[in-house]
């Protein structure tokens, strides 16, 4: 096998500082779910969810940057499983859990007390299977008290196979029985809706359903929801048992569908929303970050997308290209906040950042772009997930092979 | 009119976003200036050699019909070498100076050339540098994508003296100056280049003046950036010679953005060709961070609030005139502006 490495595609740092390179005895396949704990004895522990079997999740120690520790590395039990996501809030770590397929279990969400992370010890499961559900795709945790899932569930059946996940609010204040109290999914979208069918893309058909499900405490009362082909929505869950709609804002088509995520900048009233690129070779480019002007939250509106480069120059390098993960200013205080920069993956176009100060003229202000990693399949990185700690200090996973780089700013 | 503009947020300043430096995300640009023959290329060779240097790019202004300095770089093929054409950079050639430096941006982003960190700017040694530095400035010229990281002037030991006595360009490089090399130490006497750094020193109080070693000096005197927070040198105003004086402004209050601006824009409009550079960190009312101020002659760059002071830093511009503008005037100009606008 050969592989594809530097001369192909070439390794470019502007204004970032790699630090360290971790390939997580060689399961450097990450998915979607990076968070931070700092443990009682001061360590700060990275959580890190893997993109496919056989891992389930990995923690690091990172409390120094420039040596990053594995401290522990669990397994799925089965194969047909992915934990792609998890969040930690204090010592209680959420990890959702999808399946191949409809009907596979366990499919759902698992709560792990990690106040000794060497040791995640189960405190609960809940389940999410059913026979045409694939379990969790994505969760959001971080107030202790619900969790906000992109989800499928016992009791529904989408009109098409690929709406499976809808929106799913669990209440887990107590941790040992995570009940639901709510739910919304798109009118239409399931079967014995009173709505009509929802009218696939012909480009592609990703899906109707749930992807990333942001809650902050700035507005309790909303949720920020992406919801693949759906475009984006925000929802008021001022009473969780109905959430409802107050707007959504669709840019597909003509745009290719897959909006991901919902990134609320409340003193700014913009939201920063990104789709995702999940065709290899940029097919189904431009997969871009929007800024939209919320200062009417009924009426989102569309004023600016963040630079890309060029594609002629990414697009035969392998593997996908173009927007996914966000840094989402997760409201912890292990989490950097920023409403003026911007910091996103974007598969074999690395990590981005982007200065909104001025948001209708967003600018790059740096960007990485490692080399391929060893073992790679995309023969190209592919940079998956980011996250920033609150010392500035920049993780980033590859979603095949690379495992963990850790970069400072410099901007 | 509140709801028709975008709040700064949590994070942003009057001017946006706090940066931890002031190029922020632009790509900074070194100017090195000098007379003909001070050894400005033997410097900045030196620098594409050095590994400091790598991702260099080096934009030199070919003088005369011979090309010399293109094949003086020329060995040094990492780094790419852009010839602008025949004549003086700041005159006729501005706008190929534009149309340079707009190239080297699209050329990077359709991948025709490497990526680069940083732009050596080698300047003939008849120009004047403040055409230059304005473009630099300029958001509508090179100013968006571009940050004036340093001056550095090159001044030849042996025959420096007679070029800063027979050329007012000469005297202006050194004045407008971040840095200073001293090149060729080994063809003058002590007492030569006694004499020289005394007239180094009459017209640039300030700026950190080192001597090259066979040509060669440490990578940071050309790559950091240009220290705004300057040591207290300049006390006293310094004016030796009728052509050219330095001085600098203390401002120990906060001063409002409004009497900033009627202060500057009023000495602009009655002797801006005379302001060649003022630059420093001001302390504004409602910002947190220091401003960084850079203007010369009628133009004002776009300020840049800084995340934070810098250590030691005061509020404080430095002042480059010519054509006998005083620090009292200036102070007094200020002192009323301040009153006037409370």
């Amino acid at each position: 096998m050969s592989l594809a490495r530097a001369d192909a595609a070439p390794a470019a740092i502007w204004n970032f500082r790699l630090l360290s390179h971790h390939e997580l005895n060689g399961f450097g396949g990450m998915g979607e779910g990076l968070s931070i704990q700092i443990a009682k004895d001061g360590r700060r522990i990275l959580w890190a969810a893997h993109e496919s079997a056989p891992k389930n999740f990995t923690g690091i120690d990172v409390t120094d940057p420039r040596n990053p520790r594995i401290v522990v590395q669990t397994d799925l039990p089965a194969s047909h499983m992915r934990s792609n996501s998890l969040e930690v809030t204090g010592d209680i770590m959420a990890v959702a859990y999808q399946c191949k397929t409809y009907g596979q279990q366990p499919a759902g969400f698992e709560l792990f007390d990690v106040s000794k992370p060497e040791a995640p010890r189960s405190i609960a499961f809940f389940d999410a299977s059913g026979p045409y559900s694939r379990g969790v795709h994505a969760l959001w945790f971080c107030d202790g008290e619900y969790v906000h899932l992109a989800a499928g569930a016992a009791d529904f059946q989408s009109r098409h196979p690929n709406d499976d996940q809808f929106y799913r609010i669990i209440d887990v204040r107590n941790l040992s029985k995570p009940t639901e109290v709510g739910r919304w999914w798109l009118p239409g979208q399931r079967e014995g809706d009173a709505a009509p069918p929802l009218t696939r893309h012909v480009y592609r058909d990703n899906g109707f359903r749930a992807h990333n499900t942001n809650v902050y405490p700035q507005r309790p009362d909303r949720c920020y929801l992406g919801y693949i082909d759906a475009g984006m929505l925000i929802l008021d869950i001022s009473d969780k048992s109905q959430p409802k709609v107050i707007s959504r804002w669709d840019n597909s088509p003509p745009y290719a569908g897959m909006t991901h995520t919902v990134l609320p900048l409340f003193e700014r009233k913009l939201l920063v929303v990104a789709d995702e690129s999940n065709v290899d070779n940029a097919a189904d480019w431009p997969k871009l970050i929007w800024i939209v002007d919320a200062r009417d939250e009924a009426n989102p509106v569309p004023i600016a997308t963040c630079p890309m480069p060029p594609v002629a120059d990414f697009k035969n390098r392998g593997g996908r290209f173009g927007a996914h993960n966000l840094h989402e200013n997760v409201p912890l205080p292990t989490s950097w906040f920023s409403d003026q920069i911007i910091i996103g993956t974007f598969f074999n176009g690395g990590l981005r950042a982007f200065d909104i100060s001025d948001p209708y003229s967003p600018r790059e202000v740096a960007h990485f772009v490692p080399e391929a990693p060893r073992g790679s399949p995309a023969a190209s990185i592919q940079l998956n997930d980011v996250f920033v700690d609150e010392r500035g200090i920049v993780y980033v996973v590859d979603r095949f092979a690379g495992g963990l780089y850790i970069l400072e700013m410099d901007f | 009119m509140d709801g028709l503009v975008f709040p700064a947020g949590a994070e942003g300043g009057p001017f946006g976003r706090r940066q931890r430096h002031a190029r922020a995300g632009r790509v900074p640009v070194i100017l090195v200036t000098g007379f003909l023959g001070a050894g400005k290329t033997t410097l900045v060779k030196a620098l594409l050699d050095s590994p400091e240097g790598a991702g260099t790019v080096v934009v030199v202004n070919e003088f005369g019909d011979i090309g010399i300095d293109q094949a003086l770089l020329a060995p040094s093929a990492e780094s790419r070498v852009a010839l602008l054409g025949n004549g003086c950079v700041c005159c006729a050639a501005r706008s190929d100076l534009e149309q340079t430096f707009r190239t080297l941006l699209t050329d990077r982003a359709r991948g025709l050339i490497p990526p680069f960190q940083r732009v050596v700017l080698e300047l003939s040694g008849a120009d004047d540098p403040t055409t230059v530095l304005q473009t630099f400035l300029n958001m509508r010229a090179l100013g968006r994508e571009y940050h004036l990281q340093a001056v550095v002037a090159v001044v030849d030991a042996a025959t420096g003296a007679l070029a800063l006595a027979d050329n007012p360009e000469a005297r202006r490089q050194i004045a407008l100056a971040d840095r200073m090399v001293l090149t060729k130490a080994d063809l003058a006497s002590e007492a030569e280049i006694a004499a020289l750094t005394a007239v180094l020193r009459d017209l640039n109080p300030a700026a950190p003046l080192l001597t090259a070693q066979h040509g060669r000096i440490g990578p940071d005197l050309l790559l950091a950036d240009s220290d705004l927070a300057l040591p207290n040198l300049l006390v006293a105003e310094v004016v030796h010679r009728p052509d050219l004086a330095t001085f600098t402004l203390d401002l120990d209050r906060p001063i409002s953005w409004t009497g900033l601006t009627a202060a500057l824009g009023l000495l602009c409009e009655l002797r801006g060709a005379d302001l060649l550079r003022i630059k420093g960190l001001v302390r504004l009312d409602g910002c947190q961070g220091p401003v960084v101020i850079h203007a010369v002659r009628h133009l004002l760059h776009k300020p840049v609030e800084l995340a934070a002071w810098p250590v030691g830093a005061a509020s404080r511009l430095v002042f480059i005139t010519q054509g006998r503008i005083t620090r009292d005037q200036v102070s007094a100009l200020f002192a009323v502006v301040g009153e006037l606008t409370g």
